[in-house]
């Protein structure tokens, strides 16, 4: 009953917005409830969200998506999060975002009636090729052919709280970047001036806020549920959200260039539709199969083709509109050599670059194997050796970028830079001297450092500090530099100075990690609610009374026949001492510890980072 | 400081980051990709000593042997040829004989396969897509793996 709802929703939802098109390009009603109609479907759409959510709340197996990806004694929050756990699903989510996102915008104030008709008109457009998408080729309404009791189950290593999150965050940001499309077309259909841009900056600035938490959930979920000791693999998945990551973060910043009165709207149109397109090609890539990952659902050729063709449909309809009406009215930059908007065009450049490079390496193993016929694989180390040397320019950049003046080349107080940055190298030279020095070390330290002290620096020597909301948003892009900086040191030390210690251990051995005593307590296995855990316990500096106890092993899924890994991560502010448990022979087991210096730093920063991109959505 | 000439400047500076980072890719492009064959592929290939390289197939039934607690050999096959692998650290979940696997690394001087790295996806009926082919033509695909 609910997935026939859920079914007759979505359709009807994807019926009104044909109607809408038709009514005001066919038949040229002038519509009064134009607004109405954009809610009533917005509001179809979730009915039909809900009512797939529903069917697998109460483990209804007469829908077939259920069936497959759901078992009855999953834990509530599993059969809520199956509902996107899954290929079909996960685009009626996709689906759904995308219309609570023209909801919110036919709410917007202040701006031109027709504009916003427009815009919508396009996010209509929008959700009637995603619609259809759902309907023919991933439907997750379907009914299940054979009378069952009981699903396959959901893949075990999806189930944890935040993989459970982490699709609708990052998905809000991957289609937030819709809207900014959509504005941006509408945009060059009405060659309004600059409004549009201030509207833009706002959604984009959204979407980059929701893309940033989605990622850093997305890494935080692979570091401690994966087991290898690391938060990035420069998996293809990872890659294609860093790329509208990157490139967003691009057109927050240009954006930034429409307050400088040098409105490059050009720029900022072709970016807008960047965004989108690589959100949607990300989408394509994924779901097609053809690049093979961790997170990939099963492959199906028809379901590639489709979304490759909306994927050609979007982007090729972005940029014909974009070359066709490109805004005429361009004012020229003032570039001067080191004012801020040269040190904007040249964070965009290094940006774009920095985009290109990843996308090169992404999808450089399918140009080999359909030109060549021979397999490679490009891997961390390329990405590595490429992506940080082409940032690394852009972070010395943006240490100084905000206090530069948008019409002289003069920097204010540029002593006191000076003079930090001499006493700020030496300080990070003495201290990787008795640290053992590594080149990328002492690079990335410095560089997080001098981020974080010139961002000080400009905060207490252009303004006066006073406490009120004013302020918090002055000195914001500033914070948001500071949380850069932050996440940088984090990276460097976690990556560079990672340190790691292999153990063989039977049950009731001692052992030092950095100068504490461990003990190998015991090793057990119990029967949870819908899988079996194996787990090693370990005490951590037994020789003080404040004992921590470390848990560490395996799950086993009978449903699925699968087994996961559950690290045992003791977390300290400056350090996390993280513990894998391997395989046993005669009782010994091997264990490998890993010591990662500051890694709540990158967490820590990535918040300061969206904390920062809320308070810009406030600021107008 | 003229006003034309900053604006050198800057383009000079920009085709700089253009150039050095298509050095960088061109660079990276030979030194840090490492190729993917099946067992027979290998064999059949001059493949030098010490070159990584990643191998696709099956863990062969009963050839999976374990040294210690985190010491292994086992023999990886495409049904076809098969590879002799040490490997030292810890084993993926999914790691199984007869299951699909892709392991990283290079040959020694005595023709064993070190393995530094070794993946096996997390579905049991997942198989890596570069090895479908091989299999289809030696006729062990099995309509289960995905």
């Amino acid at each position: 009953m609910s997935s026939l709802i859920g079914f007759l929703s979505l359709v009807f939802a994807i019926g009104i917005n044909f109607y809408l098109i038709l009514s005001r390009y066919i038949f040229k009603f002038q519509k009064q409830k134009f607004n109405f109609f954009i809610r009533f479907s917005s509001l179809l759409t979730l009915l039909s969200f809900f009512s797939l959510m529903y069917a697998y709340v109460v483990s209804d197996f007469s829908n077939y998506n259920v069936f497959q990806n759901s078992h009855s004694n999953k834990p509530l929050i599993y059969k809520i999060s199956g509902t996107w756990g899954n290929h079909e699903g996960s685009m009626l989510l996709w689906l759904c975002i995308l219309s609570v996102f023209s909801f919110f915008f036919s709410f917007t104030k202040n701006i031109d009636r027709n504009f916003q008709r427009l815009t919508l008109i396009i996010q209509s457009f929008l959700h009637i090729l995603f619609g259809l998408f759902i309907v023919f080729t991933s439907n997750p309404f379907l009914v299940n052919s054979i009378l069952v009791n009981e699903g396959l189950g959901l893949n075990p290593i999806l189930q944890d709280p935040g993989l459970a999150v982490h699709p609708p965050i990052l998905y809000a940001g991957y289609v937030g970047y819709s809207i900014v499309f959509s504005i941006a077309i509408a945009g060059l259909f009405q060659n309004t001036d600059g409004e549009w841009l201030y509207v833009a900056k706002k959604w984009s600035l959204i979407s980059w806020t929701f893309l940033t938490g989605g990622i850093a959930l997305g890494s935080y979920w692979a570091y401690y549920e994966l087991g290898w000791g690391g938060w990035w693999f420069w998996d293809p998945v990872e890659n294609i959200s860093l790329m509208p990551w990157i490139a967003g973060l691009a057109l927050v910043h240009s954006l930034m260039m429409v307050r400088g009165e040098q409105a490059i709207k050009k720029w900022i149109v072709f970016l807008s539709i960047l965004c989108f397109s690589l959100s949607v090609f990300g989408t394509f890539l994924v779901r097609s199969g053809i690049l093979t990952s961790v997170h990939s659902f099963a492959a199906d050729a028809s379901r590639g083709i489709f979304i490759l063709l909306i994927f050609f449909i979007i982007t090729g309809f972005g940029f014909l509109v974009f070359l066709l009406k490109e805004p005429k009215k361009s004012i020229a930059l003032n570039l001067l050599f080191i004012n801020k908007v040269s040190a904007l065009v040249i964070n965009n450049i290094l940006m774009i670059i920095a985009t290109l490079t990843i996308l090169l390496g992404t999808i450089y193993p399918i140009i080999i194997e359909v030109l060549y016929n021979k397999r490679i694989s490009v891997g961390g180390p390329y990405f590595n050796a490429t992506v940080i040397p082409i940032m690394i320019p852009g972070f010395l950049l943006m240490s100084i970028a905000p206090i530069l003046s948008w019409q002289t080349n003069k920097i204010q107080n540029s002593k006191k830079y000076v003079l930090g940055f001499i006493v700020l190298s030496i300080l990070v030279l003495i201290q990787s001297y008795f640290l053992d020095f590594n080149t990328w070390g002492f690079v990335g330290l410095l560089l997080g450092f001098w981020i974080i002290l010139a961002s000080i620096i400009a905060i207490f020597s252009s303004y006066k500090v006073k406490f009120s909301i004013k302020f918090i948003q002055i000195i914001n892009p500033h914070i948001a530099h500071i949380g850069v900086g932050i996440a940088i040191v984090g990276i460097t030390c976690s990556s560079v100075f990672q340190n790691e210690l292999d153990f063989n251990l039977i049950e009731g051995d001692k052992f030092k990690v950095n100068g504490k005593t461990v003990l190998f307590e015991k090793i057990e296995t119990t029967n949870q609610i819908n899988f079996q855990a194996l787990r090693g316990k370990f005490l951590f500096d037994i020789e003080k009374n404040k004992l921590k106890e470390i848990e560490v092993g395996k799950n086993y899924y009978p449903v699925s026949k699968m087994i996961t890994s559950e690290a045992g991560i003791l977390h300290q502010w400056n350090k996390d001492i993280y513990f894998i448990l391997g395989d046993q022979k005669n009782n010994e087991w091997f264990v490998k510890v890993l010591i990662n210096p500051f890694v709540s730093f990158i967490w820590f920063g990535v918040i300061i980072m969206m904390y920062s991109g809320f308070i810009a959505v406030s600021r107008r | 400081m003229s006003l034309r000439f900053q604006r050198l400047l800057l383009i000079i500076l920009t085709l700089i980051i253009i150039l050095s980072a298509v050095l960088l890719i061109l660079y990276n492009t030979r030194e840090n990709i490492s190729y993917f064959y099946t067992p027979s592929e290998i064999i059949k290939s001059d493949i030098t000593i010490n070159k990584l390289v990643r191998i696709g197939g099956f863990v062969e039934n009963d050839s999976f042997n374990k040294i210690s607690s985190s010491s292994f050999n086992f023999r990886i096959t495409d049904q076809k040829a098969s590879i002799l692998v040490s490997y030292n650290g810890i084993l993926p979940d999914l790691f199984r004989e007869g299951q699909g696997a892709v392991i990283e690394g290079s040959f020694d001087n005595n023709d064993v396969f070190n393995a530094t790295n070794v993946f096996a996806k997390h579905d049991e009926n997942y198989m890596p897509a570069s090895i479908k082919e091989s299999l289809k033509d030696t006729g062990y695909w099995n309509k289960k793996y995905k």
